[in-house]
């Protein structure tokens, strides 16, 4: 039997009134892609044609302005949304009318580090080739968005790309872990007395059962064992498929999905899962460098490392740089916590075991911290939006919306500032609470230790957090031996 | 089916094709120098002397210059600046930097009796104050 653990009195999205009733319809999914990929295309074709002035460019100003804080929004306030309207796969559905893969994705690929090994490729490479500044390259990322997805599912079955590849799917999946709204069965008891299982298998056609009508969850996540967020990319096909309509996008705790410890569908259990706990330290530490990268004492950082090795080459600066603040400053405070944990705490777990169970803790404080970064972006850069697209349209002959005029781009920094401080606050408060709520749960005799030395974690991230965004920001390729 | 698929495509085309079909006009043949002070460049308030040419080397005048700096980020606030003309073909410029970083500096260029222009040049790594 399946536990429940829905109040009848959650709020279901589903059940609202028109937005209900359109998540609902068949054609959904498609209906959100076909916007955004067309909105990819005009960014792709301006990104490469256009004026290479990021801020006068729809690929550089959607990209690294709009769609990331609007992303971050949605996660923090609904859920993974951005995952059910990804227009990458508009594009591998329309290939897959044509090509139908064959193929599984190669069992010691079925985690998640080669998708961290690309998350934190994107970052480095965000860093390397300027891409906030470079609407070129920023037209290639997405080109190579489309390219990997049509690619990776085009050759391997499921949703191969979501699941093992996307890094911004990973960014969403541990960011949706605080997000208050999750695709989860409205009443266990209905899935207790369901024989079909249409919510993992899909619906196939009666009369030739190897045709699939309706697809059941591509990424593996079983509806009543699913647990959280973590791998759901809201793309509705257990909804579509559940003959009971007994599958709803449901309110819950946010964050309350990292406190417990439960075998997960198509997850397992995360403290068994070193790669989830090692994406969840690498998005959390990647908060950090990434706000760290647009700020004056980087450049001061960088000078000083290439006049102590003598380079004056950026690439083994950076690659310098990224050892520091993503292998060796995570090592250095997790293992002290996990190895204080041990002995101060008084936990008979290891080490390693202690330092898998506790990273989760993190995603909480890393989302705050996103949301900071991103959040100041998009609250500061909010009206470029409106000029961008006039002069997009403007160039191309279709000065449909009139010329732009570049006044004022958005909220003032030092508004948005304190905003920025909240969302760290926030994060830090999620954090707390689960680790309090783990060190809780742990028999051991010493529980309160155990949190404090968490809390010493989280707090000292959000020292460094704050401090960031209270340098001054200042974005530039890096040139070496200047300043 | 073809809504589903083929509509997105169709779009796609039309898109490339106003790409293709955009104007194209021929800017004016002129040659523009600049140079900024002080050296390096902080935040707050550059000098850009100007110095503005027809292919031949003779001096421009009376045009009409004004400037337009953008950070390399997209959403930061521009900022712009007034040009005067201190002797035929030299101009001379003010603008307050607000942020340290790479500034991308557009100068309106425009000539009595023809289109206007745009020429572009960047300040880089402006320090902090």
């Amino acid at each position: 039997m399946f536990q429940s653990n829905r109040n009848s009195s959650s709020f279901d999205l589903l059940r609202v009134p028109i937005v209900g009733a359109l998540l609902t319809y068949r054609h959904a999914r498609t209906l959100l892609q076909i916007p955004l990929f067309l909105i990819a295309i005009a960014m792709v074709l301006h990104g490469l044609f256009g004026p290479q002035l990021a801020p006068k460019n729809l690929a550089t100003t959607y990209t690294w302005v709009h769609f990331r804080g609007a992303l971050v929004f949605v996660l923090l306030l609904a859920g993974n949304f951005f995952c059910l309207a990804c227009p990458f796969m508009l594009v591998r559905n329309l290939a897959r009318k044509f090509f139908r893969p064959v193929r599984n994705w190669p069992r010691w690929l079925r985690n998640k580090w080669f998708s961290i090994a690309l998350f934190v490729t994107m970052l480095f490479v965000y860093e390397w080739l300027d891409l906030w500044a470079s609407p070129w390259w920023t037209a290639w990322l997405i080109v190579a968005y489309f390219g990997g997805a049509l690619l990776i599912d085009a050759v391997f079955k499921h949703a191969t790309f979501c699941k093992f590849v996307c890094p911004i799917g990973q960014f969403n999946f541990v960011a949706s872990t605080a997000s208050p709204l999750e695709v989860a069965v409205r009443d266990m008891e209905v899935c207790d007395h369901c024989t079909t299982k249409d919510c993992i298998r899909g619906v196939r056609d009666e009369v030739q059962p190897l045709v699939v009508i309706q697809r059941g969850c591509e990424l593996a996540l079983f509806q009543p064992r699913k647990v959280g967020n973590v791998d759901c990319t809201f793309c509705l096909d257990c909804v579509q498929a559940c003959p009971h309509d007994n599958v709803g996008i449901i309110s819950r705790v946010p964050a309350g999905e990292l406190t417990t410890d439960p075998m997960r569908s198509g997850l397992g259990i995360f403290s068994r899962r070193p790669d989830l706990a090692a994406l969840v330290i690498v998005f959390t530490f990647g908060a950090l460098l990434n706000a760290f990268g647009m700020v004056s004492p980087v450049y001061a950082l960088e000078n000083w490392l290439a006049k102590l090795f003598g380079l004056n080459r950026e690439f083994p600066i950076l690659a310098f740089v990224f050892g520091l603040f993503l292998v060796l400053e995570p090592l250095l405070l997790i293992g002290v916590a996990a190895w204080l944990t041990k002995v101060w705490g008084g936990t008979g777990r290891s080490i390693v075991f202690v330092a898998v169970r506790y990273s989760y803790v993190l995603a909480p404080l890393g989302f705050g911290i996103w949301l900071a970064h991103y959040g100041f972006h998009f609250l500061t850069g909010l009206y470029t939006l409106i000029p961008v697209t006039q002069s997009a349209l403007a160039e191309s002959g279709w000065a449909i919306l009139g010329q732009p005029r570049w006044g004022t781009p958005g909220l003032p920094p030092n508004v948005v500032q304190v905003i920025e401080f909240g969302f760290v606050f926030l994060g830090l408060l999620g954090s707390l609470l689960v680790s309090y709520s783990i060190a809780a749960a742990e028999k051991v005799d010493h529980p309160l230790r155990i949190f404090m030395v968490w809390a010493a974690v989280a707090l000292i991230m959000t020292a460094g957090a704050l401090w960031l965004m209270s340098q001054p920001m200042e974005m530039r390729a890096v040139s070496l031996g200047v300043g | 089916m073809i809504v589903k698929y083929y509509f997105p495509i169709a779009l796609c085309l039309c898109i490339l094709g106003a790409y293709g079909c955009r104007r194209n006009e021929a800017p004016p043949d002129l040659k523009l120098t600049h140079e900024v002070s002080p050296q390096p460049p902080r935040v707050g308030y550059v000098t850009v002397n100007l110095g503005l040419t027809d292919s031949s080397g003779n001096p421009i005048s009376r045009a009409g210059l004004s400037l337009e700096g953008y950070m390399s980020h997209s959403g930061m606030p521009p900022v712009s600046g007034r040009v005067a003309e201190v002797r035929p073909g030299s101009y001379i410029g003010n603008m307050e930097l607000s942020m340290a970083g790479d500034w991308v500096v557009i100068v309106h260029i425009h000539l009595p009796g023809q289109v206007s222009v745009d020429r572009q040049f960047e300040i880089k790594g402006v320090l902090p104050e």
